[in-house]
C-alpha cells in the first residue's frame, strides 16, 4: 500500500482513492435504485390502463346480456301471441285441430314451452365403491348411458325430457367431461334425474323390458330407481344469455 | 475535489444504464443500502467539517453499514420481523442529524465570516 501510495502520490492519494470507491458505489446504488423504482411506476400505470380496459369491456358483456334477455323476452311473448292465434284458429276450423296438436308437441320437444303433466322419474347413480374392480369406469355412469336412456324414451313416446332440472332439446348434446357430463355447455355431476313428461304406463313398460335400458344399466353396475310422478313441471329451456 | 465528484456522476451513470431486474422481494434490501449510503456520505461530510475526519472510519463505515443493513433485513425476512424497519430508522434518525449539525456549522461558519468582514470594514 505504501508503495502504491508513494507512485502516485501526485495524481491519486489513497485518500481520494477510498473517497472515488466509495461514490462510485453510492452513485450507483442510487441510480439503480432510481431505475427500479421507475420501472416499478411504470408497470402501475399499465397494470391500470389493463384494468380499466377490463372494465369497459365487461360494461360491454352486460349491455350485450341485456340486450339478449329484452330479445328473448319478446321472442317469448311472439311464441304466446302465435299459440293464442292458433288457437283461435282451432275455434273456427275444427281441423286443424291435429295439427295444432302437433305444433304443440313439438314445441315441447323444442323446449320453448314449460312442460307440465304426468311422467316418470329415472335415477341413475354411480355404482358403490367395487375394491374389486381396478377400474373407476366400471361402475360410474356414463354419457353413452344417458344415450341409450334418452333414446328409449324419445322412441317411446316422451314428450319433454329434463336432465337434472335442464330441458334436453331436439339439437342438445351432451358430452363425457371426466366425472360429470357437460349437456348444452352445462355440467351435471351423478346422479343424473332423468325426468320425461309422456305416458308413464308406456315408458315405464318400454325401459323394463326384458334386456331393454333398465337391464343393460344394472348389467353396467349402475344404481337405477325408477318412479311414477303424477305431476312433472319442467322449465321452458332458458336462452344463454 | 472534483475526483470524487466524478465518481459519483459516474455512478450514478452506470446504475442508470444498468438493466438489471431485481426480485421484488430484494427491494427491501436496495431501499435500505440507499439509506446506509446517504448516512455515511453525510456523516463524512460532518466529520469533516468537524475536523475529526477518518477515512478508515469513513470508508469502513460505508461498507460495513450497508452489510449490516442488508444482513438485519436478510435476518428479518427469516424470523418474520421487519428488523429492516429498525435499519431505517436508525439511518432515518442519523441522516436528520447529521443534516442537522452540517446546516448549523455553516450557519456558524457563515455568521463568522460575516463578523469579520464587518470588523474589516470598520478598521
Amino acid at each position: 500500500m505504501m508503495n502504491k501510495k508513494n507512485s502516485k502520490e501526485n495524481f491519486l492519494s489513497r485518500k481520494q482513492f477510498q473517497l472515488l470507491i466509495v461514490c462510485v458505489t453510492m452513485g450507483f446504488i442510487i441510480g439503480y435504485s432510481y431505475n427500479q423504482a421507475k420501472d416499478n411506476r411504470d408497470a402501475g400505470s399499465t397494470n391500470k390502463e389493463l384494468l380499466e380496459q377490463e372494465d369497459s369491456y365487461r360494461e360491454e358483456l352486460i349491455a350485450q346480456q341485456e340486450r339478449n334477455k329484452e330479445l328473448s323476452e319478446e321472442a317469448n311473448a311472439l311464441q304466446e301471441k302465435i299459440r293464442k292465434y292458433e288457437k283461435s284458429f282451432v275455434a273456427s276450423k275444427k281441423d286443424y285441430t291435429k295439427l295444432v296438436e302437433e305444433a304443440e308437441d313439438l314445441r315441447l320437444l323444442l323446449g320453448d314451452l314449460n312442460a307440465e303433466g304426468k311422467g316418470i322419474r329415472i335415477t341413475l347413480q354411480d355404482g358403490d365403491y367395487n375394491p374389486k374392480s381396478a377400474n373407476p369406469n366400471d361402475y360410474i355412469v356414463h354419457e353413452s348411458h344417458i344415450f341409450k336412456l334418452l333414446n328409449e324414451l324419445k322412441i317411446s313416446g316422451a314428450q319433454a325430457i329434463a336432465i337434472n332440472g335442464q330441458r334436453v332439446l331436439a339439437n342438445s348434446y351432451i358430452r363425457c367431461n371426466g366425472p360429470v357430463i357437460t349437456i348444452d355447455g352445462k355440467q351435471h355431476p351423478a346422479p343424473f334425474v332423468v325426468e320425461a313428461v309422456g305416458d308413464s304406463a308406456t315408458l315405464i313398460a318400454a325401459l323394463n323390458l326384458n334386456g331393454g335400458v333398465v337391464d343393460q344399466l344394472l348389467n353396467d353396475n349402475i344404481v337405477v330407481s325408477l318412479e311414477e310422478d303424477q305431476k312433472l313441471t319442467m322449465p321452458k329451456a332458458k336462452v344463454e344469455s | 475535489m472534483w475526483l470524487p465528484f466524478l465518481g459519483l456522476v459516474f455512478g450514478l451513470a452506470l446504475g442508470l444504464l444498468t438493466n438489471i431486474q431485481i426480485p421484488s422481494i430484494y427491494e427491501n434490501y436496495l431501499s435500505i443500502a440507499v439509506l446506509a449510503a446517504l448516512d455515511t456520505l453525510f456523516g463524512g461530510i460532518r466529520a469533516q467539517l468537524q475536523q475529526v475526519y477518518d477515512d478508515k472510519v469513513f470508508v469502513s463505515g460505508f461498507f460495513f453499514n450497508i452489510a449490516l443493513a442488508a444482513g438485519l433485513a436478510f435476518l428479518g425476512v427469516y424470523l418474520g420481523i421487519d428488523l429492516y424497519l429498525a435499519a431505517i430508522f436508525a439511518f432515518g434518525v442519523r441522516l436528520f442529524q447529521n443534516i442537522a449539525i452540517i446546516r448549523r456549522i455553516l450557519l456558524t461558519r457563515l455568521d463568522e465570516k460575516r463578523h469579520e468582514r464587518n470588523k474589516n470594514s470598520i478598521e
